[in-house]
């Protein structure tokens, strides 16, 4: 783990249900954004993809496959396209996607994989920021890291699929190569970890690595110098119309450069209870 | 990891000034919270973190081959990257290069010599050891060399470039055969054919990264270019980025065509035509550029003023107006002169053709019409436009050849079937082997390639493989057991690309050559072995020493001797550093232009032609015999072509560096097509077949999408997984008249046979067209690639995956229905001519 965690953390199971949430916001010590974490300098990860360059090659899709070898049977990075319109007229445009790694509602900033999670909140864990200094969080099956990844932690993990069921994006599947933690019968959950392996040692993600038309941008949020601030920026991306499903209110840090208003028709969303509109495929 | 593979990649991921903080192995996540990232050049193990060995060398997915990093974790291959120092690459890789992985592990890998034991075909096999493989191989070649009949050994290659190339091209040479096939006439011959003509080379680049406007006849060139990743990135980014406009001629809506300015869907074979078109916009309107006719021929006189050529151009073109085009190709003649207004007027602009454009009757003839439109703008080889392409000249050492030569007469084609074969006519050398007669090899060995498959009529070349009479002895070198190999009596385990060593010399999209090595990345798996290692076995045992000992020391050999490389450290600087170019070379451009020296002895000029050339050069007997003769009637006058004379300067110009002999002009008037019966000048010659198509018939084309080759990487489970599945599109109008819906199984049959798939309706393709991707529908390419096993598995540790692999589709080949059919001028296969009827099964 690239997190330090304090050691024989409590694993004591807190209070289920609806009430929890609203009130869990403090208690459960997910990372907050606020003064705190200025202070301390921490990032806030984005993804900013501009779809006015990907060009559906697909080379992010099988650099992720690779970079973290993905089973067959599910992705953690897909390319969605559509033909619209009426021939000689006929478009066709991709359409990226991947964890929205969610900032969580306004109101707690839990995204819904972690408030759904019965694992969450779990041991508690620190933060080293580069500058050194230590912020404490929770961890659990699915948590969040106070720079805003949202990761799993199969040892935690008991494979009851709810933060699957939880996501409105559809991004979560059952690593068929990777047992749950705490329910060895049952598979881990897996889904995109913005390569945190590779970002906690200074590397961007894979699929950024690797995209030759750069529709991938990756950087902090944070640091109004970056890149992506700028993008959010000159691109007004803070909109609900540069997100996926803004509806859920699940605040994405995933944006989309969009000027042709693509998004909404290209965007195919999962059915209730499936998953297939996240497997990659080509006609 | 080793502190030394770390130290080097601190180096090779210059690109980046990335605040590397703490080294790896940490398990602090010293680096969360670092904002500064690096993109690549270094990796590590998502599963126990720690640092990948990171090994630089060079992709073979494709033509492109890209120079890249492998990471390897406790000595297995897990990732492949772009290489970040790679001028070419940018620290890029596509789709099929990053499945790269797959090709080492799929599970039905060949890893052991085998020995037909069955009948060809009956799939049955017994392992044998090398030593009796190459006994029995040696045995076979001997005897044909000892008895002066090299040339009965046929050596039939699919992807063979630089060192892979030159240390078979050194075995054979040293053996005695010129029977060697090869494939470019079923890729795109006859495009080099048309350049060749002109501007005595091959291989244009376009320089996106200076460029104004594209225009793209047929190239599906975000997915699928022979330079993908260092041209497609940086075109997407000059359009983004610089709003370059791109506009697609294609007859389906490829990703290029959807990420296109406009996609302008156009009628197969037709291209030429368009452009043609576009030329008499051009100079009709007076948007032409002077500049560079004083560089072309446009009529058989060598010796026209600007003026009189200008209005030649006219002349010849002024049939071809917009709305005659319009009729023939479908495009409205408002878009053809819209486009050709904006091509001629940008300040540069880049003229791409591919296959869609060329793989055609008289397909060389488009390219040359590609050629003509750049001209008249002044668009070849300046900056922005389209350029000769660069890339690296390595030396290498070289065996002593054998003092018998000889060639079987079936690389080229059967008598008449193609003008200028400088390509050859890979698609005709198994059909002359069953003609028999001009003459039949006594052993046939195949490599990289897959004859039973990637021709036309393939089930017919299948069936002549079968044929113990015709094809006496059949030996393959293959990772994959496929149709072909199936068919062979001797298949050798090769190694993988990303097991082996070479040199690698592909064209840089930025006129800079960039000089660049593979490298082994794991230990090759089973007992397959390199193809250049094998060679020099091989070659003691036939009794021939040759000058490398394996294709290491071949690549080490080539480093140590080849200027710029050697001196900045060789093989030890390559080996490590993976890529090297001349920091202080300039990009090329503008090579004609160059002034020459013509006061060397045995220089004159040829009146007739404007040529400057070396009597005594080109072994001519006196000067009085050379200028009776003069340049054209002088055999090897073409080899000691000095310069050209453009208005009292000698310029260096077009020099003739291919089989076609020429002056330093560029031959839009060609005396080698008149003299075969060739249009001189670029027109437009409607496909005969297309002309006869009764009113219900359909072309069929085929294209290539993001994720696969043509024929290796079938077995590639993360491509295979995105595309198992080719349906054949037709348009919604096409399809209703035909009472066809989408999903509806149909039939599509031609002149030599028939197929059964499912129609895919969509308004993303012309009608009367149904284009069908030719990647899929395997008989045998392992598990992932057919659904069947390879039956002689070699035993590479089975894939833990393979559980998982959820998809039953494997697809329809369309080349069972496509006939072998030559372009009369290059030789080139017909790829997009087929007449075919379909119908809903």
């Amino acid at each position: 783990m690239a997190d330090s965690n304090s050691h024989k953390s409590s694993r004591r199971k807190f209070l289920g249900g609806a009430g929890l949430a609203a009130a869990g916001t403090v208690a459960l010590g997910v990372p907050v954004t606020t003064a705190q974490a200025t202070e301390k300098k921490v990032p806030r990860w984005a993804m900013v993809m501009d779809l006015r360059k990907c060009i559906g090659c697909r080379a992010c899709t099988v650099a992720c496959k690779s970079e973290n070898n993905v089973s067959l049977g599910r992705f953690r990075a897909v390319i969605q396209e559509k033909t619209m319109g009426a021939f000689p007229n006929t478009k066709k445009a991709f359409l990226p996607l991947m964890c929205n790694h969610c900032e969580g509602s306004k109101e707690d900033r839990v995204p819904p994989c972690v408030k759904i999670c019965p694992e969450f909140p779990g041991k508690r864990m620190t933060f080293k920021t580069a500058d050194g200094s230590k912020i404490r969080y929770r961890g659990g099956a699915t948590y969040k890291r106070p720079d805003g990844a949202i990761l799993i932690d199969a040892e935690l993990c008991i494979g009851c699929g709810k933060c699957i069921d939880a996501c409105p994006y559809g991004v979560r599947s059952f690593n068929p190569f990777v047992k749950a933690g705490k329910a060895p019968t049952k598979q881990a959950a897996d889904k995109c970890d913005l390569c945190v392996h590779r970002l906690d040692n200074g590397l961007e993600p894979s699929c950024v690595n690797t995209c030759q038309g750069r529709a991938r941008i990756f950087g902090d949020l944070n640091d109004p110098a970056s890149e992506v601030s700028r993008l959010v920026k000159a691109h007004h991306l803070a909109s609900d119309d540069n997100v996926l499903l803004a509806e859920e209110g699940t605040r994405p840090n995933v944006y989309y450069i969009d000027p042709d208003n693509l998004l909404k028709e290209l965007y195919t969303q999962r059915k209730k209870d499936k998953l297939d509109h996240f497997v990659d495929q080509i006609v | 990891m080793s502190k030394f593979n770390r130290r080097k990649f601190v180096k090779l991921a210059a690109v980046s000034s990335a605040a590397v903080a703490v080294g790896a192995g940490n398990t602090q996540s010293a680096l969360a919270g670092t904002p500064i990232l690096q993109a690549g050049g270094r990796d590590f193990s998502p599963t126990t973190r720690k640092e990948r060995k990171a090994i630089p060398t060079a992709c073979w997915g494709c033509v492109t081959r890209d120079a890249m990093i492998g990471y390897v974790e406790d000595g297995r291959l897990m990732k492949l990257e772009g290489h970040p120092d790679s001028i070419r690459t940018l620290g890029k890789l596509c789709a099929k290069g990053q499945a790269g992985v797959n090709q080492v592990y799929f599970p039905d890998r060949i890893l052991y010599p085998m020995q037909r034991v069955g009948k060809r075909g009956e799939h049955k096999w017994k392992r044998i050891s090398w030593d009796e493989a190459l006994d029995t191989i040696a045995a076979k070649l001997k005897p044909l060399r000892d008895a002066g009949t090299p040339e009965l050994f046929c050596y039939h290659y699919g992807r063979h470039k630089a060192s892979q190339a030159a240390t078979m091209y050194d075995f054979m040479a040293a053996y005695g055969t010129g029977t060697i096939g090869n494939h470019t006439s079923i890729c795109e011959g006859s495009k080099w054919v048309g350049q060749e003509s002109l501007w005595g080379g091959m291989y244009d680049n376009w320089d996106y990264d200076k460029t104004d406007f594209v225009l793209n006849f047929g190239s599906n060139q975000f997915e699928a270019h022979t330079n993908h990743i260092p041209t497609s990135q940086r075109l997407i980014r000059a359009m983004v980025d610089r709003g370059v406009p791109l506009y697609t001629f294609d007859v389906r809506l490829s990703n290029t065509a959807a990420k296109s300015t406009q996609w302008v869907p156009i009628k197969p074979g037709t291209d030429g035509l368009v452009m043609l078109s576009m030329i008499n916009v051009i100079m009709n309107e007076g948007l032409f550029r002077r500049d560079h006719f004083k560089f072309m021929r446009v009529t058989a006189d060598h010796h026209a003023s600007t003026n009189e050529k200008i209005a030649a151009v006219k002349a010849a073109v002024a049939r071809f107006t917009p709305e005659f085009a319009e009729q023939e190709s479908g495009v409205p003649a408002a878009t053809i002169k819209t486009i050709a207004r904006g091509f001629a007027t940008a300040n540069s602009a880049c003229l791409l053709t591919y296959r869609g454009a060329v793989m055609h009757y008289h397909g060389a003839d488009q390219e040359r019409a590609a050629m003509l439109l750049s001209a008249i703008t002044n668009n070849l080889d300046r900056p922005g436009g389209r350029v000769m392409g660069v890339g690296a000249g390595w030396k290498a050492p070289s065996s002593k050849k054998a003092k018998v030569q000889k060639a079987l007469h079936i690389k080229d084609g059967f008598p008449g079937e193609a003008a200028f074969p400088t390509h050859h006519v890979s698609q005709s050398l198994l059909p002359m082997i069953k003609d028999g007669r001009a003459g039949r090899p006594e052993v046939y060995w195949f490599s990289c390639h897959n004859p039973a498959y990637v021709y036309g009529d393939n089930n017919g070349i299948a069936d002549l493989m079968k044929d113990e009479e015709l094809m006496p002895f059949i030996i393959t070198s293959n990772i994959v057991y496929d149709e072909s190999s199936a068919l062979a009596d001797i298949i050798l385990p090769d190694v993988t690309y990303l097991e082996r060593w070479d040199w690698e010399d592909m064209v840089s999209a930025n006129q800079i050559a960039e000089f660049y090595i593979r490298q082994p990345l794991v230990k090759p798996l089973g007992e397959s072995r390199c193809q250049g290692d094998v060679w020099p076995d091989l070659a003691k045992r036939i009794g021939i020493e040759l000058a490398f000992k394996d294709k290491e020391d071949y690549v080490r050999q080539s480093c140590n001797m080849t200027p710029g490389v050697m001196e900045a450290g060789g093989f030890e600087y390559m080996k490590k550093h993976g890529v090297w170019h001349d920091k202080n070379a300039r990009p090329n451009y503008g090579f004609y232009e160059a002034k020459v020296d013509v006061s060397g002895n045995g220089v004159i000029l040829d009146e007739k032609t404007g040529t400057y050339w070396n009597w005594k050069k080109a072994g001519v007997a006196s000067e009085a015999e050379a200028k009776a003769k003069g340049y054209l009637g002088s055999k090897g006058a073409k080899d000691a072509y000095v310069a050209q004379d453009i208005g009292g300067t000698a310029y260096l110009a077009y020099p003739p560096k291919t089989k076609f002999m020429k002056s330093g002009l560029l031959d839009f008037y060609s005396d080698n097509f008149a003299s075969k019966g060739f249009p001189a000048f670029p027109t437009y010659t409607p496909v005969p077949e297309h002309v006869k198509m009764a009113k219900d018939d359909l072309i069929l084309t085929t294209y290539k999408i993001a994720v696969h080759t043509h024929s290796r990487t079938a077995h590639c489970k993360w491509l295979t997984e995105i595309k198992h599945d080719n349906p054949a599109w037709i348009n919604t109008k096409t399809a209703q008249d035909r009472g066809i819906a989408n999903g509806d199984k149909i039939k599509v049959s031609s002149s030599v046979g028939e197929m059964t798939t499912t129609a895919h309706v969509t308004e993303g393709v012309m009608p009367g067209v149904i284009a069908i991707s030719y990647h899929l529908g395997r008989r045998h390419s392992g598990i992932y690639g057919s659904g069947n096993s390879d039956p002689i598995s070699g035993g590479a540790a089975s894939d833990p995956d393979a559980k998982n692999m959820w998809w039953k589709k494997h697809g329809n080949h369309p080349n069972v229905i496509v006939p072998n059919a030559s372009d009369p001028i290059s030789g080139a296969m017909r790829w997009m001519d087929t007449v075919v009827k379909v119908a809903k099964v």
